[in-house]
């Protein structure tokens, strides 16, 4: 209603209003494009593992002596895991996903020395490894139980057969939309493996690795001393059957440790432990940012409300009602936001293409900007209030005792 | 159309209790040019603070145009002031960030005046006090009594029917006081009832009413202004 008079008016006091404006517009750069990066890392957060991560829980058993029947060891082991009852499923295995550590492969299409590879997360493990994940085979086969060979750790011994991921196929036969079963790749330049099965996720054990999708489950036992293993449980059944599991792996062979008994709820929150504190963290600078605009917007219609003490006065002697002196303040806020606001919009794309440039950042969601836009016009409106209101309980006798 | 009865104003602070008026009856019709005069303390302002709504009465009652205004909220009373009253005062009180032209549109705001009908009034009102020149002036870039005509203009825009003036030529010289009176008397001509408050003498004469202040009452005697209109003096 009075936003010409409001507008020249500040026009005339430009100071305090421009530095709070430009106070907003940087902290709506610096939100939105902290939302974008918490978004991203959520999202990360939220890519599912293609495992039955409620019902699974991994642990390490570390033989000691030299001399030990490694074969032995984890035959009677896994015998004793899947005799329990409750247990789905049971595998020894180098690695599985969000565990950070594990091994990957090169695989070619054409043997032979120098020619072009394509990176595979590895899990040596056994026939039983679809069902003890909780992946499901959407195409082709699961090993037959005299494909899966043993090896040692230098990956010399290889087997005939792999089952892969959907990701993975799409990768090495990006072109076709016939099936990869069948389909035969190399590894060690020369070794040629056949495709017999594939599944539709497991992730690779890295989180941050760019081709996270990308697994091979390969029918090895590794012959190490150090060995995972991965319990798949009956829904319900994992609190009880974990320690017993411990307890009972630890009386059947004292020659080894059981260790990292860990659930695999576990294994992902200390996988992202550092995207959460990043979230947390960021979360907090934003909030932080915006309590001191807020302030620096309360601050600033303090000032004015007080500076204009008279001036308030006088427009209410004039016939201004208390809404109506309210309503100047809010303008007024919503004319120096609104600048803000507008020049931090801007500063926010600019803030974000240079973020996706230089950190490859995800390019953020249409939807951040407009939001943040109005987070920022809510805390301006809120901020003000109180100062408006105080402004409004100014008498208009004011005009006639002072001056 | 103002009538005071028996009105009481006091002020309290903490330890001191301040009678600005007391019993204080008086009643002004339509259409009368009434001055005010009295010592310093003596309930003037009050008086004219409570005419013109800035201020609630302490006891007594006081009706314009026939309404009891004790039982009007605060926004009927800003109202009431944006419609009915206009305001003039000592120190002109413009307002220092907004130009002649704004100046003289704030009440017309407040009255919900469409664009047009705001600017006809503020042409006609600044042309009134022969100041159309400077609508595009600030406050600090006219002398006093430029000001003072600004606020008059601006008070007499809303074509009020009361208009409250407290030490209008206060802060003015002679000449330009008596400028300033000469327009009230135009303006009082054309049917506005002018209540003022002043310290001189030679001005509250010119008014069609005295009445005097003393303690917070009005007095039956002010004799300083009739001895100095009768010893001849303007
Ligand atoms: N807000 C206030 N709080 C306390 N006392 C006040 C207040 N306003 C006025 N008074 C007191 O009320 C009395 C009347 O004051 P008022 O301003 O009406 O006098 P006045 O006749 O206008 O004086 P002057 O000619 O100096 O302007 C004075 O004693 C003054 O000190
Ligand atoms: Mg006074």
């Amino acid at each position: 209603m009075e936003l010409g008079p409001i507008w020249r008016s500040l026009t005339r006091n430009k100071a305090g209003s421009v530095l709070i404006a430009l106070q907003i517009a940087v902290t709506l750069a610096i939100m939105v494009n902290a939302i974008a990066i918490m978004q991203e890392r959520a999202e990360q957060m939220g890519r599912p593992s293609g495992t039955d991560e409620a019902n699974i829980f991994t642990l390490s058993s570390t033989a000691f002596v030299p001399d030990t029947n490694i074969q032995s060891l984890i035959e009677e082991d896994l015998k004793l895991i899947r005799s329990q009852p409750g247990v789905v499923e049971a595998i020894a295995t180098n690695s599985f996903p969000l565990r950070q550590g594990g091994s990957a492969r090169g695989f070619q299409l054409e043997p032979g020395a120098g020619k072009e590879t394509l990176t595979g997360a590895v899990y040596y493990t056994d026939e039983h490894a679809i069902e003890a994940f909780g992946t499901h085979l959407v195409d082709g086969a699961n090993f037959a139980p005299n494909q899966v060979v043993w090896g040692g750790q230098n990956g010399d011994e290889w087997p005939a057969n792999i089952i892969i991921t959907e990701s993975f196929a799409k990768t090495l036969f990006p072109d076709t939309a016939e099936s990869a079963i069948g389909k035969t790749v190399f590894v060690d330049d020369t070794r040629p493996v056949q495709i017999i099965g594939i599944i539709d996720r497991l992730q690779a054990p890295w989180r941050n690795w760019g081709e996270i999708e990308n697994t091979v489950i390969v029918p090895l036992r590794q012959e190490g001393q150090q060995q995972w293993y991965l319990v798949r449980t009956e829904p319900g059944a994992q609190d009880r059957i974990m320690p017993e599991v411990e307890e009972l792996l630890a009386q059947s062979n004292k020659n080894r440790i059981i260790q990292s008994v860990r659930t695999m709820q576990e294994v992902r929150d200390r996988s992202y432990l550092s995207d959460n504190a990043m979230i947390k963290m960021l979360g907090f600078i934003v909030t932080l940012l915006i309590l001191i605009t807020g302030l620096g917007i309360v601050g600033l219609a303090s000032f004015n409300v007080s500076r204009r003490t008279r001036q308030i006065g006088i427009r209410r002697a004039l016939g201004a009602t208390r809404a109506q002196v309210i309503n100047y303040f809010r303008i007024e806020n919503l004319l120096i936001s609104g600048l803000g606001i507008a020049v931090g919009a801007v500063l926010a794309i600019a803030l974000n293409l240079f973020l996706v440039n230089a950190f490859s950042l995800t390019p953020m969601s249409w939807y951040v900007i407009p939001l943040a836009m109005l987070a920022m016009w809510v805390v301006g409106q809120i901020a003000v209030i109180g100062p408006a209101r105080r402004a409004s309980r100014i008498s208009p006798a004011i005009a006639t005792r002072s001056g | 159309m103002l009538k005071m009865t028996h009105v009481s104003k006091i002020y309290r602070t903490d330890t001191v209790e301040t009678h600005a008026l007391r019993e204080f009856s008086l009643t002004v019709d339509e259409g009368e040019f009434v001055s005010v005069t009295g010592p310093s303390g003596s309930g003037k302002t009050t008086f004219l603070n409570i005419a013109g709504l800035l201020e609630e009465l302490s006891g007594g009652t006081y009706e314009l145009d026939g309404r009891d205004i004790s039982s009007l909220t605060d926004s009927e009373r800003s109202k009431v002031r944006n419609e009915k009253i206009g305001f003039i005062f000592q120190s002109f009180n413009l307002i220092p960030e907004l130009n002649i032209f704004d100046n003289v549109d704030v009440p017309l705001r407040y009255r919900g005046f469409k664009a047009p009908e705001r600017q006809r009034r503020i042409e006609r009102g600044l042309e009134l006090v022969g100041l159309a020149s400077r609508m595009k002036h600030y406050p600090a870039q006219l002398s006093g009594g430029q000001q003072q005509r600004v606020a008059i203009a601006r008070a007499l825009a809303g074509e009020p029917r009361f208009l409250l003036a407290d030490e209008p030529t206060g802060n003015l010289d002679t000449e330009m006081a008596v400028s300033v009176l000469d327009l009230l008397d135009e303006i009082n001509a054309g049917g506005t009832t002018i209540i003022m408050v002043t310290h001189e003498l030679s001005l509250a004469k010119r008014a069609r009413r005295n009445i005097f202040v003393r303690d917070g009452r009005v007095s039956d005697r002010p004799p300083e202004i009739r001895l100095a209109a009768s010893a001849g003096q303007v």
